[in-house]
This record gives C-alpha cells, structure tokens and sequence, in this order.
C-alpha cells in the first residue's frame, strides 16, 4: 500500500510538473516554442485535472503521514525524487513571483538602481516588463533576500532560461536544507513537512521564497540553545526576507531569555504564524504560500494528530483556491467567493466527520 | 442707443478676459511645503535628505532624488518668499536650483548605460515647465532687491530679481 502510494504520489507530482506547461505565458517569448494557449482554450478542462492531481497528491499525502513509520527509511530517496520531478515544473503556472523576484534581481544586479525607490515598469524597453507581474510596485521583499537572489541572478549569465532555473534550484536548495534541519531537529517531522503537496507546489514548482525566510527562522529556533549569536544572526536574516517572521519576535524572545520546551516554542510559532497568515488579506489576500509558514512549525506538533490532520485538510482546501482562477481566468466575480468556498469546505467537511465521529460512534 | 451700450459691454469683457498674462503652465504636481527653517524638524529633514541622497543610488535614482529635492526647496522658497522671510528663502531657492542642475547629468549617465530616458525627459520638461510658472509668479511678489540686516553684523544686499531670473534660466535650458 505504501510503496504503491509513494508511487503514484511521484507520477502524479511527475505529471502536474507537466500540466504547468499548459500554462505558459503567450507574452513569455523566450519559451514561445513551449506555448500552447490552452489555459485559454481548455480552461476547465485544466481545472479538472488540476483538482484531480491535487486530490491524488493529498490522497498519497494523507497516507504518508498515517503510515510515517513505514515511509521512515524511503524518506530522504523520496525527498530528492519529489525535487527532481518538480523542479522542471513551469513555475509561473499559478502565480507569477518568480518572474518578480528575477526582475527585482535585474534592476539591482544589471541596472544598478534600489528597486525599494524605482519600479521595474520605470525602465522602458525592458523584455521581463511583457510577461513580469506587478511592475508597478517597488521591491515586495526583504533586503536580504535581494542580496541573496545575486546567486541566482549571476549564475543565469544573462541568459533568460537559465536563471529562471537557477532561481528554480535555489529555492529547491533551501528546500533541502530545510528538510534537512528538520530532520537534525525531530525526525519525525519531516515527512508531515517535506511531502505536504501544499509545500511541494509553492516550493519546487512555483519556487516562492517563502521557504528561504523559514529556513532561517528554523535556523534560529535550532541555535536557540546551542549557539545564541548565531540564533540570532539567523532570525533577523529571516525577518529580512519577508518580514513575516517578525510575528515571531515575542515567542522567540521568550524562548530565548527562559528554558521553554521545544515543543512550546513549536507550538507558539505555530499559532504566531498562523494569525500573521489569518491578518494577511488586511494587506493583500489569503495566498496558498502563506501556508508553508505555519506547517513549518506543526510539523513538530506530531503528538497532535487532530492538529496536523486539520492542517492537512487545510493545505488541500488553500490548494483548490486556484480552480476558480484556472477555470475563469479573472480574479473578479465570483472568484473570490468560490475561491473562499472552496477553501473552507474541506475543514467543513473534515470538522463535521469528526463531531459525527465522537458523537455517533457506533453508526460510523 | 442699448445697441452701442451693449457692444462697449462685449469690449471691455474682450479687453479683461485678454487682459490676464498666460504663463505656460503643466500638470505636474509639486509637493506640499514641509517643515520650515528654525524647527526641530526642519533638522531632522536635513539629516534624512543627507541619507536619502545614499539610498537613492543609480541614475534614475539620482534623477527622482534631485527632482524631488529641487521641488521641495522651490515650495520652501515660495512658502518663505510668502511670509516675507527672504534670506531664507534665498537659500531655499539656491537649493532649488542646485538639485535641478545635477537632474540632467544623472539623465546622460543613464543614457550612456543604455537607459531609455524618453519618459524621465518629458517628466523632466514637466517640471521644469511648472517650476518656471510657479517662479513666474513669485517674480511678482518678490521685491528686486532686499538688504538683509542681521544683529551686529554688517547688511548684504540679496538680490532676489536676479536669483529668481537666473533659477528661470536654468529650468529653461531643459525645455
């Protein structure tokens, strides 16, 4: 059972790494031989393999994390099985960060201007400026994580293709080490973790930074008591990446200055993720990425089944928030109410079954 | 007899609706005045117009910095020039027109590292056509002349005609 989930789990990550190019831009000229347009043409048709391949994934996912013991030994082959089928994913098929975060690397690394004080849409004639998302808004991040994105952006040469894969590869390199210093820390936390589909799409496939700024927060909780320097080098790099983690200053201050269990420090992390993600749509919107903060830490919390199932159905639901846009291709309408629909129903569900459960156990 | 009275009526609202002079004028936008010499703001301001001229680096970095600045200081200058307080505002205006000259060389270096400068040059042309109107304007109520007297020191002779053509002049070379 295990093994033919595992298996079908890779061929389902293997096939919507292909279905992401159904997706590619029509402005993205340097991939135009990629185009298709059937994200135009065939939008429910897109929609239904989409929800089927999430489903399937958290179909596997849901297995993995009710047999862990049986997956223990598999973990670290699937792991970097899980990266090589994603990482050839197109990684602007559901949201278009990537493109951000290249064009934000351009106007530092080539043009030599802060993108805090000029817009990219400010250089004329710029090619990312036709397929570059959100060019009317300075840097949307942390100076640190500008700083880092020179790695990536130098290890393109200029070539547009390959930095966008090298951006990929960097992400997915912050993936591993973050699968792995969850392992140094409880290694029963990382299937729950490294295998949530949820993290698997936002990280491997559209390569959100978000996983660069837990890093080094799990960094910093890690140094906490063997190395505070270090600890706190690590947690202010985080802050500089997204200034999410900043909602975790009051918990790790704590931790810091007393002898808090590990286990508390997980589980207010976890809650201080949480509200910051729950007040994210006062800013913007409730994006599925936003996620990857709080699972980060529950992935501890593996005494709590009830908890970690929640946030599983969670992740699923926050993943159907992409069929209204697939199927409709607007964000206007009925999006946004279908969108939350679909977000809530899962929990619904998932809330529901349990009450049934304690309360008519003989009849379930 | 109404005939003629109504023609006089028709020339005399020709002559007053010609009568006003037109400056060219531009939809460009200035700033509010912030803080005014003398405040504690006003310093604080100084430091973070020293910063800022860091954190605004690269070409059209520089260009927004000194764009803004040179606009600041025209509304300090026209602010002061409007409470009588004409040495300072002198010195706003010296300001002004310091920041304005430095727009253009920040424009070439862009040019020269393959910048497409065409929009930042219309934004350019904008403000110089509005700085030019709102200077127009402060012509009329600036005296040529003003002798500033301070305590025990001797008086200086501002000449705030001349200060004012001469910022004019270099707003025009951009147009």
């Amino acid at each position: 059972m295990i093994r033919l989930s595992v298996l079908i789990y890779l061929l389902s990550l293997a096939c919507f790494a292909f279905f992401t190019f159904a997706f590619v831009d029509i402005h993205l000229f340097y991939l135009r031989n990629l185009y298709t347009g059937l994200y135009l043409t065939h939008r429910l048709e897109l929609s239904a393999v989409f929800t089927l391949l999430v489903a399937v994934l958290f179909g596997c996912f849901y297995i993995f994390i009710t047999n862990s013991d049986k997956l223990k030994h598999l973990t670290n082959k699937l792991v970097l099985l899980v990266v090589a089928a994603a990482i050839i994913a197109y990684p602007a098929a559901l949201t278009f960060d990537i493109f951000n975060y290249m064009t934000t690397a351009k106007v530092v690394y080539q043009y030599h201007e802060n993108p805090y004080v000029i817009y990219p849409l400010e250089f004329v004639g710029e090619p990312n400026l036709l397929f570059t998302r959100a060019t009317n808004k300075l840097a949307l991040y942390g100076p640190f994580w500008i700083l880092l994105t020179a790695i990536p952006y130098f290890l393109g040469f200029g070539n547009f293709i390959l930095t966008l894969f090298s951006f990929k590869a960097f992400i997915a390199l912050f993936y591993l080490a973050t699968v792995y210093l969850i392992r140094k820390m409880d290694r029963n936390a990382v299937i729950f973790f490294a295998l949530n589909p949820l993290v698997v799409v936002e990280t491997l496939v559209s390569s959100h930074n978000d996983i660069v700024m837990v890093f080094f927060a799990l960094l910093a909780v890690y140094f906490i008591k063997l190395d505070k320097v270090s600890s706190i080098v690590a947690f202010v790099g985080s802050v500089l990446i997204k200034f999410s983690t900043a909602f975790l200053i009051p918990v790790y201050l704590l931790s810091f200055f007393s002898k808090l269990k590990s286990e508390r420090i997980y589980a207010y992390s976890a809650i201080s993720m949480l509200v910051i993600f729950a007040l994210s749509p006062i800013r913007e919107e409730l994006y599925p990425w936003y996620a990857i903060w709080f699972i980060a830490f529950t992935a501890f919390l593996n005494k709590n089944k009830f908890l970690q199932t929640l946030v599983l159905v969670f992740s699923f639901g926050l993943m159907l928030r992409y069929i209204p846009y697939i199927a409709t291709g607007n964000y206007f309408g009925p999006t946004p109410i279908i969108r939350n629909a679909l977000m809530i129903l899962p929990v619904l569900i998932f809330l529901i079954s349990i009450w049934l459960k304690r309360y008519f156990p003989s009849r379930l | 007899m109404r005939r003629y009275f109504f023609i006089i009526i028709i020339i005399v609202f020709l002559y007053l609706s010609n009568n006003s002079v037109t400056f060219a004028s531009s939809n460009y936008v200035l700033p509010y005045p912030s803080a005014m010499p003398g405040s504690f703001v006003y310093k604080l301001e100084l430091v973070k117009e020293y910063l800022m001229s860091y954190w605004y680096f690269g070409d059209f970095g520089q260009f927004k910095y000194n764009l803004q600045e040179s606009d600041k200081y025209l509304v300090e200058a026209k602010t002061l020039f409007d409470y009588k307080q004409y040495l300072l505002g002198y010195q706003a205006l010296t300001n002004s027109d310091q920041y304005f000259e430095k727009i253009r060389p920040s424009l070439i270096s862009a040019q020269n590292h393959n910048k497409d400068i065409s929009e930042k040059l219309s934004i350019l042309k904008e403000a110089a056509l509005k700085h030019i109107e709102e200077l127009n304007k402060m012509r009329k109520n600036v005296p040529e002349t003003f002798v500033w007297s301070p305590e025990k020191r001797k008086p200086s002779n501002l000449n705030l005609g001349w200060l004012i053509l001469n910022s004019i002049k270099i707003r025009g070379q951009v147009l």
